[in-house]
Formats: structure tokens, C-alpha cells, sequence
């Protein structure tokens, strides 16, 4: 194969124009960065979304050692009306894997970019270039002996917080919120300049990783999710490392239960009696994690049924809803908030409480206690096997931490998953006052009508928690534009309007997060 | 004709005959079934999830190295293997390695040959029941003729399937085979027929993959690769 007879091509580029570029993608980044072969690009077209393979295939990847190199693929995508799809690591698999939210964009890979810049263990700050592992960080951490924590997803060891945080994702930490933690970043903007926020630009400064406001408007989220510029470098916030650490589990037995635990735990979050992002984990969350695969159960189509989720439950002493939480501190601090805890579980006359030494070796307790501790662990691709086929679509709505509404939330996307013959898997991290609603609708890929039916119960999903007044916060590359629309027209207009003056020849990820100058809005 | 383009047409007459459809795509893909302007090598190791897919994946493996013994390591999604997986793809050694595991491992595993800049001739996404099997595959020109290969071998033995394959640089159309059952009897052929196909990946073989009565058959959710550094 050579560049003469490329079949994939971004959108309204014609062969000679890509091979114009890419033959200068050539001199400034070498050949064995620009990958054109097929058997280079098939790495990054493993989608697990409900489309054929080719409406995500790239036409290219580069990656890029430098800031001046990002500068100059940039320079040459502006000559030539090159789209590039940026990754980091290209690690959140469910919401789109490493592939273009649309076929033939230049995949711009950060992957070689993974130095570690600056850890500063007295202030708690970190500053990393984006292809940067949380594996990394932590190995740095411990070999160096910082009394520092991380906080990451559950991909942890192979994600990074770039990518991580630029898509707002979160953790099991108090630090769990990242973009919260974020400060200070470097971006390469379409036109080639280098912006650096907050203190960043401020010559001589060294406040860049301590203060995030700076001067004026405060820019940085409106690069988070966004497509106005490419992160080359961040700055965020390590946890120091508690000398205690006390992981516990709640388990609760019935699949109503879950008004109640959120009312129960929303004070005692909020007032950072349990600082980190608490999660309430459903019972085919906790079995997927836990190794159990469907087929041992259940060999039909569909939705698994509730009596064989209750013996899968009865087997493996699993809950209908389990909570992980922890305490950190002095040890007087923990001692102090584990009496509150144990006194509050108490009095509701319901849950299980299951202590780090009762549970002891036994999954699901240990990856989530290794998660709230910033031990990385991939335990949770097990999930992947519950029901096999290489499907998954996180289905992430927010709401107001109240038990009510939960519950609401709950109902409704278990109806839907089960009408369309797939099951509720799912589970709420309790931010400070929002629940992230976060729901893996897995399906069999290798089976064209069950596809089919988890792209309609996915568009029924966004249609019906939209109509109760539910979003989700963050969506793979094939519904991104769908939830663009959710909020709002003028949301639209704006990012568009901003989008023309920072990016006028929509070259830098055109379609993330529904923003394409080809919408005409 | 060569004889791989005749054994590939005699399966599609087969075929014919039992519901099978060949696209225009396919009987082009059948010109060459072993491409000898590809990898050209013998795995170098074989991944394999558990015994199940072991047995069936290894026998059509080892077929093609006619008796060379094959170095075999079971998956998991511990950090300790991809770690392992991530250091030998890092080694700065030309490695090979081909698989057949679940999905779980899967994803690690692409994950960490597209980040060491491996190249990968095959991706696969299988499934098997009672009734049929059903492989959704990503293929590359370095594994010509392997599909069809595939095909070919598991429309022979009776096997109910369904075979979608998507080429980057290819025809814009999929080139898709299916056949029903005709056969009762069991159905990991495929995953022999597999093994045989990635092993014989790029080398000029023109054996075929054993027969085997495999019991009980292989079942559930499975994804191949070909993977290179």
C-alpha cells in the first residue's frame, strides 16, 4: 500500500492534498512516525460502539515527540485542510477507544510525548507531558518514596490524567473530581501559537501548578471536551498520602435500596466525614468484576433474568447494591469518622458493613480498595466478559445527589436496557452533590441484530432521560453529536463561534463533543 | 489457477450448495491465498485464554509448524502480564505472536501492541454457539487470503458460520461469507481452522488444518490477532 492508492481520506480532501501532507508529515516527524500501512493503523480501530469498523478508520497516525512538532503538524493540517483526531494515551475504550469520531482523520498520537516534568512532593504538584500513564506516575512515586497518592479510573494503570482529565473524567479518591485537581495547562492552538493558562504565561513565574485562576477569564475548561486546542502539557494536584487508610464496603440487599443509601451517604460526603468519590456498585457490576461470566449462568438472549441475577448473587455473596468507601487520615482522625460512619449504618437498620480485614483477599473489595488508595489494577475489565462480543457504551447521566432521584434513574434505564434484551450494569460515584450515573450497556458485537438493538436502546436512553431532564456528561465518538443537541441551541452556537475564530479551517478534531464547522450553526 | 485459488472456489461451489454467499470482493480476496509479500514467519509465541481455546487454536497451530514446538502463555488482565506482554514488545527483539483470547484480555492486549507501535495483520471478534459461529474481523494485505482461508476450511467440515471481513485499504464493501449447519458434529473446527490461518499467516504453506474431534466444543466469545513488532 502506498499513499497513491489511499482509500480512506478525510473528509473533502482530495489524494493529491494528502499526499502532499503527509509527504511533509514525513520530513517533520521522520518516517517510522507517520504510519500509513494498514497493519500500522489497525491498533487504532478497535471500536466497541455499534457501527461498522471503516465509520471510524483512520486514513493516518503521526505522533509527535515535541511541542514544536505538534506546531508544525498543525502548520501543514492548516495548508492542506488536514482534520487530526488528537489522543493521549487513546485509553476510554467505551466512550470511543483510540478511533476518529470521524473516518479518515489523521489520528495525532501523544503517545511518545510521556516525560514526567516536575513532581513537587512539598506542595503536592505534578506537571506531565499527555502520554503519560498513571503506571508511570505511580512507579515514579514509589521509587523515588513520595509520600504522595494518585487518583485515576479504573483503566488506571494504562490511562493517563491528560487524557483523563481533558475528558473530564473521574476517580475513587477525594482527589476524584480531576479536573477540579487540575492547574495549569499548555495547549497548541490551531493557529500554531502556545497557550499556557492560569500563571502559565506569566514570564519568570513558578505559581503555574499551585494557583489556577491567574489573570482574567480562567480558560482552561473550555479545553476540556473541546476541540480549540491540543494539550501538551498539564498541571495537577497529588493527594498527600494519608498515614491510615480505611477501606469499607456497605452491602445492601435489594435493588430499591438505593434512595436510602444515597440519602445516607450525601451528608457524610458533603461534609467530608467520607472525603472520596463513594461509589454504589449494582450486583452485575460487582459480578462482571468479580470474573463471573454471563454463560455460566444464563445462556438465552436478552436481559438476564432478576431470578438469576439473585442466584448469582446468592453464589458469589454479592449485594444488590454494594458501597466502597474510605476513610483516610491520622489515626485519630479515622477513628473519629468511623464511629460517625458505623453509627449512621446503624440507626438506618439496613447494610452490611464489611471491613478491609473481613473481606480480605476477595474481588471485588480488593481492586475497589486498591482504586481508593491509587493502587493501579485492571480487575475491572472483567467486565468485558460478562457478556463477551467486544460491545461497550458508557451511558453516563448525571443527577442531584438525592435518593429520589436515583432511584428514578435507576428504574428507568433498567426498563430500557431490559425492553431492548440487555442488562443493567451500572453504578453511581457520589461527587460532592452530583451522582455520576454511569452505565455500561455491553452487547455481542459479532451479532448484527443485537447490535442493532444496543444502538436503538442507546438512542432510547438519551431520548427518554432527556425528556425527564437528564444528560449525560460525556458519550462516545458515535453519539457525541447526538448529545451536543441535548444541550441546547445556543450552547451550540457558541462553541461554534468560538470554534471559527480559534480554529477557522476546522482542522483540530472536528466532531469532538458535536463541535464541526461543517454543521453550518 | 494455483491450487489455493482452486480449493478456494471448490469451497465456494460447496458453498453453493449450502447457503453460502461469496461477494465479488471475496472472489478477488481468493487470488491469492498466501500472500508471500507478507510476514512471512512462524509465531513466535501464542496467547490463549484457557485450555478450551488452547486445545482447538494450538492443534490448527502447530499444523503449520509441522511438529516445531510453540511457545504458549496464558492471558489474563493482571498488571504482571501486560506488563510482561509490554516489556517483550518493547524488547527491541522482532517478535511475532498470534492468539485467541477473551475479550477482557483482548482490549489490553491491542491496547499495548498499538502503544509499543506493533503492527497488527488481524483482528478478530468471535463468537460460537450450538448453532453457528460468527467472526467479525479486521484484516490487512499482509494477511491476504486468510479469510477466505478461514472460510474455505470451516465451510468444509459442516460448521454453521458467518464471516464479515473489513479491509482499511479494501473493497468499500465487507466481504462477507456465511453457511448453514450441516454437520452435527462439533464446532471448534473454527478455532482450529483459526489457529491454522494465523499461523500460516504470510508463509508458504499449503497445508491444511487437521481435523479434530474436540470435545466439548468451544463455545463463547473469543478475539484472534496477529500481532508484530
Amino acid at each position: 500500500m502506498n499513499e497513491h492508492t489511499n482509500t480512506v481520506l478525510p473528509r473533502g480532501v482530495t489524494q493529491q492534498a494528502f499526499k502532499e501532507a503527509v509527504a511533509k508529515f514525513r520530513i517533520l516527524l521522520g518516517d517510522e512516525n507517520v504510519l500509513l500501512k494498514d497493519e500500522q493503523l489497525v491498533p487504532y480501530m478497535k471500536v466497541m460502539m455499534p457501527v461498522e469498523d471503516a465509520a471510524h478508520a483512520p486514513s493516518a497516525a503521526v505522533t509527535a515527540t515535541t511541542v514544536e512538532q505538534v506546531q508544525g503538524v498543525v502548520k501543514i493540517c492548516n495548508e492542506h485542510k488536514i482534520p487530526i483526531w488528537t489522543i493521549s494515551t487513546g485509553r476510554n475504550f467505551g466512550y470511543g477507544s483510540a478511533a476518529p469520531v470521524q473516518r479518515g482523520q489523521v489520528v495525532l498520537d501523544l503517545k511518545k510525548m510521556n516525560k514526567i516534568l516536575h513532581i513537587d512532593p512539598e506542595l503536592c504538584t505534578a506537571l506531565v507531558e499527555p502520554g503519560v500513564t498513571y503506571q508511570q506516575l505511580y512507579d515514579y512515586i514509589q521509587e523515588h518514596n513520595l509520600p504522595l497518592m494518585l487518583s485515576f479510573p479504573a483503566p488506571s494503570a494504562i490511562a493517563g490524567p491528560v487524557g483523563n482529565t481533558m475528558d473530564r473524567g473521574v476517580g475513587y479518591t477525594p482527589y476524584g473530581e480531576h479536573f477540579l485537581m487540575q492547574c495549569g495547562m499548555e495547549l497548541v492552538l490551531a493557529n500554531g501559537d502556545v497557550l499556557r493558562t492560569g500563571m502559565g504565561g506569566v514570564k519568570g513565574d513558578n505559581a503555574w501548578q499551585v494557583f489556577k485562576w491567574g489573570y482574567g477569564p480562567t480558560l482552561d475548561g473550555m479545553f476540556t471536551q473541546a476541540n480549540y486546542g491540543i494539550c501538551t502539557k498539564m498541571g495537577f494536584w497529588l493527594m498527600p498520602k494519608p498515614p491510615v487508610f480505611k477501606p469499607f464496603s456497605i452491602s445492601y440487599d435489594s435493588q430499591d435500596d438505593i434512595a436510602d443509601i444515597v440519602e445516607l451517604l450525601r451528608p457524610l460526603r458533603i461534609a467530608q466525614i467520607i472525603p472520596n468519590a463513594v461509589v454504589i456498585a449494582n450486583s452485575l457490576w460487582e459480578a462482571g468484576s468479580a470474573n463471573v461470566r454471563r454463560v455460566d449462568y444464563y445462556t438465552e438472549k436478552g436481559a438476564t433474568p432478576d431470578t438469576v441475577i439473585d442466584k448469582i448473587i446468592k453464589d458469589k455473596g454479592l449485594g444488590h447494591w454494594n458501597v466502597y468507601a474510605a476513610l483516610y487520615g491520622t489515626r485519630e482522625q479515622v477513628e473519629v469518622n468511623w464511629k460517625i460512619v458505623t453509627e449512621v449504618i446503624k440507626k438506618s437498620g439496613k447494610g452490611r458493613l464489611i471491613t478491609e480485614d473481613q473481606a480480605g483477599e476477595t474481588q471485588p473489595f480488593k481492586y475497589r480498595a486498591q482504586l481508593m488508595s491509587g493502587v493501579p489494577n485492571l480487575q475491572e475489565f472483567g467486565l468485558y466478559n460478562w457478556r463477551g462480543g467486544g460491545g461497550s457504551m458508557w451511558f453516563a447521566p448525571v443527577s442531584q445527589a438525592r435518593g429520589s432521584e436515583c432511584d428514578k434513574q435507576r428504574v428507568l434505564a433498567k426498563r430500557i436496557l431490559n425492553k431492548h434484551g440487555l442488562d443493567y450494569v451500572g453504578e453511581f460515584i457520589v461527587g460532592w452533590r452530583d451522582m455520576h450515573h454511569v452505565i455500561d450497556v455491553l452487547y455481542d458485537r459479532t451479532d448484527p441484530e443485537e447490535t442493532q438493538r444496543a444502538r436503538a436502546c442507546f438512542n432510547e436512553l438519551l431520548d427518554l432521560f432527556e425528556q425527564e431532564g437528564y444528560a449525560v456528561y460525556r458519550v462516545n465518538t458515535e453519539f457525541m453529536d447526538r448529545v451536543a443537541q441535548t444541550y441546547g441551541p445556543v450552547k451550540r452556537r457558541v462553541e461554534h463561534a468560538i470554534k471559527r475564530a480559534l480554529d477557522p479551517n476546522n482542522i483540530l478534531s472536528p466532531g469532538k463533543s458535536g463541535i464541526d464547522l461543517n454543521n453550518n450553526l | 489457477m494455483n491450487i489455493d485459488r482452486r480449493s478456494v472456489l471448490k469451497g465456494a461451489a460447496w458453498g453453493t450448495l449450502a447457503s453460502v454467499s461469496l461477494s465479488a470482493s471475496g472472489l478477488s480476496l481468493a487470488n491469492i491465498l498466501l500472500n508471500t509479500d507478507s510476514v512471512g514467519r512462524h509465531p513466535d509465541l501464542v496467547l490463549v485464554s484457557d485450555a478450551a481455546s488452547e486445545s482447538a487454536f494450538l492443534q490448527g497451530a502447530l499444523a503449520v509448524t509441522q511438529g516445531r514446538a510453540l511457545k504458549v502463555q496464558r492471558t489474563d488482565f493482571s498488571l504482571n502480564f501486560i506488563q510482561a506482554l509490554n516489556h517483550s514488545l518493547h524488547s527491541g527483539k522482532s517478535i511475532r505472536l498470534i492468539g485467541l483470547v477473551d475479550d477482557a484480555s483482548a482490549g489490553l492486549i491491542v491496547e499495548t501492541a498499538r502503544s509499543a507501535g506493533a503492527r497488527m495483520q488481524w483482528l478478530g471478534q468471535h463468537s460460537a454457539s450450538t448453532a453457528q459461529s460468527r467472526h467479525r474481523l479486521i484484516s490487512t494485505q499482509a494477511a491476504h487470503g486468510c479469510t477466505a482461508l478461514l472460510g474455505q476450511q470451516m465451510n468444509a467440515c459442516g460448521n454453521g458460520f458467518n464471516l464479515q471481513e473489513h479491509r482499511l485499504h479494501g473493497s468499500d464493501f465487507p466481504f462477507e461469507l456465511a453457511a448453514q449447519q450441516r454437520s452435527e458434529k462439533d464446532s471448534s473446527q473454527w478455532a482450529v481452522a483459526l489457529g491454522f490461518a494465523l499461523a500460516a499467516l504470510g508463509t508458504p504453506s499449503t497445508a491444511t488444518a487437521p481435523l479434530i474431534a474436540t470435545s466439548p466444543p468451544l463455545r463463547g466469545h473469543f478475539v484472534s490477532f496477529s500481532i508484530e513488532t
